[in-house]
């Protein structure tokens, strides 16, 4: 059931996804945007629980949920 | 509710994906560096298996953009890079036509990017290649690269972007790629159009077949691992994260061995292959190879890549890099081989760092300023 509550964020710019790890704070992870997702070698944000929507912004490409072996997109 | 990233330590998912990126670009790092050497034994200037900066130079040189003698041939690397990150962005659907990022800015980005690749007298995968001959210069033109990256994540750090692109035609996506194919059919239907250098490194290639050969599968690896000779260095920076950095280190690694198994390891400063020991210059040069690359989103490699799979910015940096190529050697910019760069190539290259920190810096405080 864990593994259901990761969520991964992308984001059109890498400030974009420093801005997000800065507003969130404690348990994001930035790493570089898993390749099943995308060809860019943008930064991604990793977190687990629920999607913070409020912390989403024009600079949030997308967001996706782990469904097993899966990303799923659930937001962009 | 925010978790303190429990999955990474009892998951372990996300490290398992790490891994696997590391091992996949480790890989393509040791394939690049090996079929490098390759094209050093079958033909191509020691050193410079591959350039992609040297090679847009050649290319230019041949399409008549330039007039410098040693330095003209069409190469089939590049067309091959470009049509292997096509061919399996397509066959894999990664094939995403988008433009629409500052092409302007991008293109004056790729215009000095070039100059200071030309000043150094390669970019940044040729550096690694130098580095696994034993060039030491290059060893200074890493540190140079190393120094612009860092100044680059600063402002990336601070809000740097050049703007988000938009999904685009897929005319507009593939006619970059269509235009290597062209010419790779004018050049062998038609070669006379062309110019070759009778001596000097233009002069000196692997066979049409092999190079072409070559430069599919380099795309092809690129493509599929993203393979940036910028983006470790600036993930390390940035993120702290090694994943990227371990496809350049595999290929100075593979051409490190290479190079001691087919005899061509030198170490040392003097009397590398196309090479000088202008040492501020060779810093200089990097820097603005480093920063640029940064500012654009990858390496030059990376950006052949990108505009492989159809990225129309990708396409217009590429564009400025072949024009900052016929400019460096009409106007004398571009370093000689041993020599070192001429006065013109001194100016360029320090008014290239200082555009370049000019539209860092703009852009960074127009974003800020619309963040709020």
């Amino acid at each position: 059931m864990e593994s259901e509550d990761q969520k991964v964020i992308t984001f059109h710019s890498h400030y974009g996804a420093l801005l997000f790890k800065r507003r969130y704070g404690q348990g994001c992870l930035l790493r570089p945007v898993p390749r099943s997702l995308s060809s860019s070698c943008g930064t991604a944000a990793f977190i687990t629980g629920s999607l913070p929507i409020e912390l989403l912004d024009e600079n949030t490409e997308a967001a996706y949920e782990r469904k097993g072996d899966e990303w799923v997109r659930i937001y962009g | 509710m925010k978790n303190p990233l429990r999955f990474h330590l009892h998951d372990g998912s996300v490290a398992d994906m790490k891994i696997s990126g590391k091992i996949a670009l480790a890989i393509s790092g040791a394939l690049i560096g090996v079929i490098s050497v390759v094209l050093v034994v079958f033909g191509n200037p020691a050193n410079m298996g591959f350039c992609i900066a040297c090679f847009l130079r050649d290319t230019a040189g041949a399409m008549h953009l330039h007039t410098a003698p040693i330095v003209e041939y069409v190469r089939p690397e590049i067309i091959g890079i470009v049509l292997g990150s096509f061919l399996i962005s397509v066959l894999r659907k990664d094939f995403n036509p988008h433009a629409g990022s500052s092409p302007v800015l991008r293109f004056i980005i790729g215009f000095i990017v070039m100059i200071g690749a030309l000043v150094f007298l390669g970019c940044p995968l040729r550096m690694v290649l130098r580095l696994g001959g034993g060039d030491l210069n290059a060893f200074v033109g890493l540190l140079g690269f190393i120094t612009g990256i860092a100044v680059g994540c600063a402002f990336l750090a601070n809000g740097f972007s050049l703007g988000r692109s938009y999904k685009a035609a897929r005319l507009e996506g593939a006619a970059f790629p269509a235009m290597t194919i062209l010419l790779f059919v004018v050049f062998m239907a038609a070669p006379s159009l062309f110019l070759f250098s009778e001596s000097g490194p233009g002069s000196m290639h692997a066979p049409v077949a092999l190079s072409l050969l070559a430069g599919l599968i380099v795309g092809l690896i690129s493509e599929r691992t993203r393979l940036c000779m910028a983006g470790g260095i600036r993930d390390i920076i940035l993120i702290r994260d090694f994943t990227l950095i371990s496809g350049f280190a595999a290929i100075f690694v593979f051409t490190l061995i290479g190079n001691l198994l087919a005899g061509n390891f030198h170490l040392g400063f003097a009397d590398q292959p196309v090479s000088h020991s202008a040492h501020l210059w060779n810093y200089l040069g990097m820097v603005a190879v480093g920063l640029g690359s940064v500012m654009l989103g990858g390496c030059p490699l990376r950006q052949l890549i990108l505009a492989g799979e159809g990225s129309g910015d990708s396409a217009v940096a590429v564009l400025g890099m072949i024009a900052g190529a016929a400019f460096a050697h009409n106007f004398s910019l571009a370093s000689s081989a041993n020599a070192g760069p001429g006065l013109n190539g001194k100016i360029a290259t320090v008014a290239g760092i200082l555009v370049l920190l000019a539209i860092a810096a703009i852009v960074t405080y127009n974003n800020r300023r619309k963040d709020g």
